[in-house]
Parts: C-alpha cells; structure tokens; sequence
C-alpha cells in the first residue's frame, strides 16, 4: 500500500493520477468499496481498455496495471465514525484483501482543538490511524502546492 | 542540548518524543513535565492515555501547567534528560488561566523565556509543540491572539533548538539538524 497525504487542496489527486497512472473509474471517493463494486468496475475497466485498443488514460499515462485508490480517505473516516463504526477495524480488513492500493489523505491535525467532542475524536482518530497506515506502508508520500515528497 | 518536536493532533509526535528523550538520557534522570490542568473525563482519558505510553520508561513526572522554570526547583541536581509536552497546554494556560485574558505578548515572553531558563540548567531540554496554524478557520479575537502567540513562541524556540523535528503520520522530517547548524557556523 501507498500513502499519500497533503493539506486540503495540495493536489494530491493530480499527482497520484501523474504518477501511478491511477483511471478514476478505480478511485472510489471517500468511500472503501465493497469486494463486489472492485470486481465490477475491474471488470468494466478491463473490457472498455480492450475496446479502446489502447493503453492510454485521460492523462496520457500509460497503464501498466489497475491500481485501486480510495481518496479522501478521512472523509470515510469521518462517516464511519458518525454511523458508529470502527473504521481501524475496518481500513485494517481492506488492507489485507487489497495490499497494493493507493490511500489518499488529508491532513487534518494541524489546527485548533475543536470545540465539539464529536470533530476532537475524528481529529484525534484520523490522525493515529494515518499514523498506523504511514508505518504499513511501503512508501509515504506528502504533497504540498502540487509536489510530492518521498518522506518513507 | 534542545530539540524542539512539533506535529499535529495525532501526528505521533509524543510518542517519537518520548522514545528520543530516552535515547538521550542514557542512564541520567529523566522528567517529564506536564502541563496539562485535569479538568473533565476527556482530559483524565487523554492523561491516562499518555500515562501509558510513558510507562516502563522511566520518567519521573513533574505536573507545572503554567510558570514552566518553577520545575526546576523540584528537579535534583546533576545531569539530566527534561521532555517538555506541551507547548500548546502551557501557552493556553498562561493566557486563559487568569480572570481575564494575558495579551500575546506577555505570553509570548513568560512561555519564551521560561524555556530558555530550563535550557539553561537541563542536559537535553526536548520540548514538544502544537502545529495549530493550518485550520484555515478564522477564530475570535482571543483565540487569534493564542494562535499569534503561538506562532511567536514556535519560532523563538525554533531559534535556540540545536534541532528541530517535525513528526508527520509518525514520521520524523528534519527541519533543523545539528550537523547542518554546525556546518554554517563554521562557514
């Protein structure tokens, strides 16, 4: 697994479609998909590349493989939290059915304690969750304007 | 020697806090001075939690939410290892603790030169800070003041640090190193 963390509005999108050739038809937004939804659209994604004869995604980067990505991963996070969830257990479930996934974050712990319990826990947990990811990961990366730093 | 560690809410900048504040105490006491006031179920559960992580490693606790050099005083003599968590606890408690609010400067100046005084008369000072700058959100003119202040007190500490660490999802990024410092001063 890759991670990829920035502040709100860095780019990281962009720069993980530059750099892993990522097809948003296998980005799921702010969402973990179900075993189900992956095969389909893996499924979708293989036929429509086959009937365009070509490797080619919209950025003009060649597809090597079809990477799965989830991004803005904290707002999964945030949903999880406020339906009850336990989004350690569950992030920790998808991981070992998908290790070779991207996980797209913002960096949400550099700001004032919020006021309300609800936004201090999310905070609080997103944080040590990222934290958790960031030392599974094969390669963490922080994007800041736009560019991006190997920073594991 | 100073080490000032900044991070987020929960960057793991404790943790990596603690684990270097041992590393440098080699067999020297080592205090840990808490700062934050135990007020409410929610600040005993973030203490314990802290307690925890802490255990087994040694630390002996010395609780000064505010006027940080008065630590000193319950601090024996000899050489020793002091990590300082946090910055953002005390700098709070400094400007809100009173009837009314201090001004950012006083807090700047009472944090600042508390600080200087412990680096003075401690072995290895590790001191752990908040990055609270990048919210985005514009607050009341209090919490401007405290987010000022703050901003005053990280760069002071920044300037007598022989180094500086930020802690990113547990990761330690080199902002200013000892090698690098020393390098320029030879220049």
């Amino acid at each position: 697994m890759k991670l990829i963390i920035g502040g709100y509005a860095q780019g990281k999108l962009k720069y993980a479609i530059e750099k892993y050739g990522l097809d948003l038809r296998l980005v799921w937004d702010g969402e973990l998909p179900g075993d189900g939804e992956i095969r389909n659209a893996e499924t979708e994604f293989v036929k429509e590349r086959a009937s365009d004869g070509n490797n080619i995604n919209a950025k003009g980067v060649k597809m090597k493989n079809s990477i799965i990505a989830v991004n803005h991963f904290h707002n999964w996070i945030k949903r999880s939290l406020s339906e009850g969830g336990c989004p350690e257990e569950e992030i920790s479930r998808f991981l070992d059915r998908y290790q070779s996934c991207i996980i797209i974050s913002d960096e949400i712990g550099n700001g004032i304690i919020p006021v309300e319990k609800f936004e201090r826990e999310y905070r609080e947990r997103t944080g040590r969750i990222l934290v958790k990811l960031a030392g599974q990961a094969e390669e963490v990366e922080r994007v800041i304007c736009g560019i991006g730093q190997k920073i594991k | 020697m100073m080490t000032l560690i900044l991070g987020g809410s929960g960057s793991g900048k404790s943790a990596y806090a603690e684990d270097y504040a041992v590393s440098l105490s080699k067999g020297m006491k080592i205090y840990y001075l808490a700062t934050m006031r135990a007020f409410g179920r929610e600040a005993g559960q973030r203490i314990a939690r802290h307690r925890t992580l802490r255990s087994g490693k040694g630390f002996l606790t010395i609780e000064q939410p505010a006027a940080i050099y008065k630590a000193l005083e319950r601090m024996e003599t000899g050489e020793k290892t002091v990590l300082l968590e946090c910055i953002s606890n005390l700098a709070a408690n400094e400007m809100f603790e009173g009837e009314m609010p201090k001004g950012e400067e006083a807090v700047f100046k009472e944090v600042a030169n508390g600080i200087a005084r412990l680096r003075e008369e401690v072995t290895h000072l590790v001191v752990v800070s908040n990055n609270v700058f990048e919210d985005g959100i514009t607050y009341d003119r209090e919490t401007m003041a405290y987010i000022r202040a703050m901003g005053r007190i990280n760069e002071k500490l920044s300037a007598m640090a022989d180094e500086v660490v930020e802690v990113v999802v547990g990761i330690p990024l080199m902002v200013k190193d000892k090698k690098s410092e020393s390098r320029k001063k030879r220049k």
